[in-house]
């Protein structure tokens, strides 16, 4: 039925002068024919879209015919496959490529992950060979199908093992490989563009009107590249080659570094772009929308961790200048909060920091404000972060960042994390780093300003101190009060009355006043209260009174289970403990004084 | 650090040295000279029109080691000028012709008061971590081809260069040349502003020193290249010694 409605229809237009046919004949000729195609009648609409005659019908109505012959080739059935890209190619060759483009990108648009990536797959090259056919004209076109493509990849599950990477169960990775292979010919374009350009650049600009057509197509790619850096390239973990080595991720990323380059974006301008004051180039974007920062981090990353591009990348550049540049990436990735972009900020902060000799970072790289912004995302990451293995790493990162700064900068650093870190774990951290700078300059030949004598004691005296005095919370505060008894035994250890080098021997009296007498006052109170709450919950016990607990907590919509008696008088057994691993400690420090002092 | 150290030291030998010597030759000189002269009158050493860093000057010039030292007067016109009033400058100024205390006048305390003077001069003020003469510079520069002598670069111009790196074993680590096999990439010289730690000390300092058009080759010793760490990625190792050929091919 539907193919004599088709031959009708084209019987009727044979004769008719294109621009008259109806759109009452434009519909029958897109159903029928679509009719005919998904009823296994390619063969017979082929001959008819092959006839001279029907040419002009094919040229003004045949991109309609698209949908039916797509969905039939996604079907993938052999016996009508061969007939049916034959009118594919016949089609493409001969419609118009506006209306080829629009019917080619609607087909992109599917509902489930493997349709949609077959899609893509069949499709790239259509679209390719149709843009190609535009001409001067096909900026536009590209950017739409780009896009179009893009947002159809992102639905696409990523592999994150290797082994998902290896079976592409969702074909992203064969998505990506066929985005570059599609890609390839506009690049080209460009670049032969770029290289006419440069050797004519003597010459006047009577090529302008081209030119604008050339730099629209450049920024279309430059727009893709961006994209694509951050998605789906900032979302995977790369393998290095030892792990796996043949990675088609690894290669798409590589690949979109070499067009960065092709079309002549300098790997290094982009990587260092947060410290350039790049000119506002006359173009169609602006700078934050040229070069997003999302995007310039994940190149960023790519080159100094992954290694990609590196013999693009100039060797000649100051690793403490890279450091710089780095930061601002690491700012970002560091301050997001998904856990890949931790991971990545991660790595990239510890790879930067790495080429850097130790002891060198002078003090007034301390005055930029990544430099004191990325060591408190670090202690966010360190104290919050739910996975396990990111915490440990930023616990690293930090220590690696200390170990680089010169004497000087180690000291404004350590104040300066004293005073705003606000968490005891991290300020007993700094305590401790601060003991081993002291003693690094106590041994001979180390001797600085900064860690004895005059610059000491005011760093001293914001350690060897009490936050809250005799009412600090003690278990709270457990880390940084312990480092703080640590660090004040070991410098009455250390340092003789006669040399007080450090100067805690003429200071002695007020680190008494201002800390060793509030400890002291301190345990006594806590200990009494815990002594007390021990005796309440285990007389509760024993009269087993069920006393309904006046709060409740949830975590995540579940609430906790009370805690049992059993439980409460461990942890409170646990707090007496604490106290007197803190007396032992302070007492130990009182003997030692008494010792030290009657010598 | 130790070079620094040990070039201070050099300087306050030499400079005892010097002033031995010159006040052994001097002072038969100097006793046989005249004495100095008065300048100003009192009426003039109380005008307001006489700055008290004449008057000090003066002294300084003209008195004993052992003179300035009683009246407090050693040391910076500047700072001498801060804590002495006029009158006991005018003072001093009397004292020195009453008690005739002239240079010259004293030789062997002078000689070890001076030696210690000059050591005191010589002590520099704050400890930086960055020494001015940090001792012979760790490149050289061989032109190969000269530049125009004109246009040489100042710190923070932007400059533009063609280069090829080798190690001293001939490995080519680094350039951005195009040359056939390399056609695939866009070529364009680098770009960046010179003498800002942006690039490595040794490409700073010889790009400070070439001319546009000019091309050199430059070795860098690690300490103004990558040092002890070297560059595994690029396939620099530690203590790499740097070849380079540049090309300078444009200053802005």
């Amino acid at each position: 039925m539907a193919l004599e409605q088709l031959s009708d229809v084209v019987q009727r237009c044979q004769a008719l002068p294109d621009d008259s046919y109806t759109s009452e004949d434009h519909d029958v000729f897109s159903i029928a024919g679509q009719t005919c195609i998904e009823d296994g009648n390619s063969a017979q609409v082929l001959s008819i879209i092959l006839d001279e005659k029907n040419q002009d019908l094919v040229r003004c109505m045949g991109w309609n015919l698209l949908p039916a012959l797509i969905k039939v080739l996604l079907r993938k059935e052999d016996k009508h496959l061969h007939h049916c890209l034959a009118i594919l190619n016949h089609l493409l060759e001969t419609c118009r490529p506006k209306e080829l483009l629009i019917g080619l990108l609607e087909q992109l648009e599917q509902d489930d992950a493997v349709t949609i990536a077959e899609s893509i797959h069949l499709l790239l090259n259509p679209l390719q060979k149709v843009l190609l056919c535009l001409g001067s004209r096909k900026a536009s076109s590209l950017s739409m199908t780009l896009s179009s493509v893009l947002d159809q990849v992102a639905k696409l599950p990523l592999p994150q093992t290797k082994d998902q990477e290896e079976d592409d169960v969702f074909s992203l990775c064969r998505c990506c490989t066929d985005l570059i292979v599609f890609i390839r010919p506009f690049v080209h374009e460009v670049r032969q563009h770029l290289l006419n350009s440069r050797e004519q650049s003597e010459n006047t600009d009577k090529t302008e009107g081209k030119q604008d057509k050339e730099n629209e197509l450049r920024t279309e790619l430059l727009k893709f590249c961006m994209k694509s850096l951050s998605h789906p390239l900032l979302e995977v973990q790369l393998k290095d080659p030892d792990t796996l080595l043949v990675s088609p991720l690894r290669d798409f990323a590589t690949e979109i570094l070499n067009t960065l380059s092709d079309i002549g974006e300098s790997l290094a301008s982009l990587v260092h772009q947060p410290l350039l004051k790049r000119k506002q180039l006359p173009g169609f974007l602006e700078e934050e929308v040229r070069y997003p920062k999302e995007s310039l981090a994940s190149l960023t990353h790519l080159v100094f961790v992954h290694h990609l591009a590196a013999d693009t990348f100039p060797s000649v550049f100051n690793p403490v200048f890279s450091l710089r540049c780095n930061m601002e990436h690491i700012c970002f990735l560091l301050s997001r909060m998904e856990e890949t972009r931790i991971q990545k900020g991660l790595e990239l902060y510890e790879k930067s920091l790495v080429r850097v000799v130790d002891g060198s970072l002078p003090a007034e790289l301390l005055e930029i404000k990544t430099f004191l912004t990325v060591p408190q995302n670090l202690v966010k990451v360190m104290t919050i972060c739910s996975r396990h293995d990111l915490r440990i790493k930023s616990l690293k990162v930090f220590q690696l960042n200390i170990d680089k700064f010169d004497t000087e900068a180690k000291y404004n650093f350590f104040q300066y994390m004293l005073k705003i870190s606000g968490h005891s774990g991290v300020e007993g951290y700094i305590i401790k780093n601060i003991k081993n700078q002291i003693d690094v300059t106590l041994q001979p030949g180390n001797s600085n300003t900064w860690f004895e004598g005059a610059h000491l004691l005011p760093l001293l005296r914001k350690v060897l101190i009490l936050p809250d005095g005799p009412e600090t919370d003690l278990l709270q505060y457990l880390d940084r009060v312990m480092e703080s008894l640590n660090l004040l035994r070991y410098l009455v250890i250390r340092d003789k009355v006669t040399e007080n080098q450090t100067g805690i021997w003429t200071e002695l009296y007020k680190i008494e006043d201002m800390f060793m007498k509030p400890l002291r006052v301190g345990l006594n109170m806590s200990r009494a209260h815990y002594e007390k709450e021990l005796q309440n919950t285990m007389e509760a016990k024993k009269s087993k009174a069920k006393e309904e607990p006046m709060l409740s907590v949830s975590v995540g919509d579940e609430k906790l289970p009370n805690m049992t008696s059993e439980s409460q008088i461990q942890a409170l057994h646990s707090a007496l403990h604490t106290f007197d691993m803190i007396e032992s400690v302070l007492v130990r420090i009182e003997e030692l004084i008494d010792v030290k002092e009657n010598l | 650090m130790s070079s620094g150290a040990t070039v201070a030291a050099a300087r306050t030998a030499s400079a005892v040295f010097a002033l031995l010597t010159l006040h052994h030759e001097g002072s038969t000189e100097l006793k046989m000279a005249a004495a100095p002269v008065r300048e100003w009158s009192d009426e003039q050493l109380k005008s307001d029109d006489l700055p008290k860093k004449d008057i000090i000057k003066f002294i300084q010039d003209n008195a004993a080691h052992s003179f300035l030292n009683d009246h407090k007067l050693l040391g910076n016109i500047k700072n001498v000028a801060k804590t002495a009033k006029k009158e006991q400058l005018i003072i001093a100024y009397n004292q020195l012709f009453e008690s005739k205390r002239f240079k010259g006048t004293e030789p062997v305390e002078e000689v070890t008061e001076q030696v210690k003077a000059v050591k005191i001069e010589e002590k520099p003020k704050e400890v930086k971590t960055e020494v001015v003469d940090e001792g012979p510079p760790k490149f050289t520069k061989s032109v190969l081809k000269k530049g125009d002598k004109t246009n040489f670069p100042k710190k923070g111009d932007t400059v533009s260069c063609w280069y090829t790196g080798t190690l001293e074993d001939g490995t080519v680590f680094d350039t951005n040349i195009p040359t056939a096999a390399k056609k695939k990439k866009q070529a364009k010289p680098l770009s960046f502003k010179v003498g800002m730690g942006r690039v490595i000390r040794g490409w700073d300092e010889a790009l400070l020193t070439m001319s546009k058009g000019e091309t050199a080759r430059l070795e860098i010793d690690p300490e103004w290249a990558y040092g002890k760490k070297g560059v595994p990625e690029s396939k620099i190792p530690p203590n790499a010694k740097l070849i380079f050929e540049v090309e300078l091919v444009a200053v802005d």
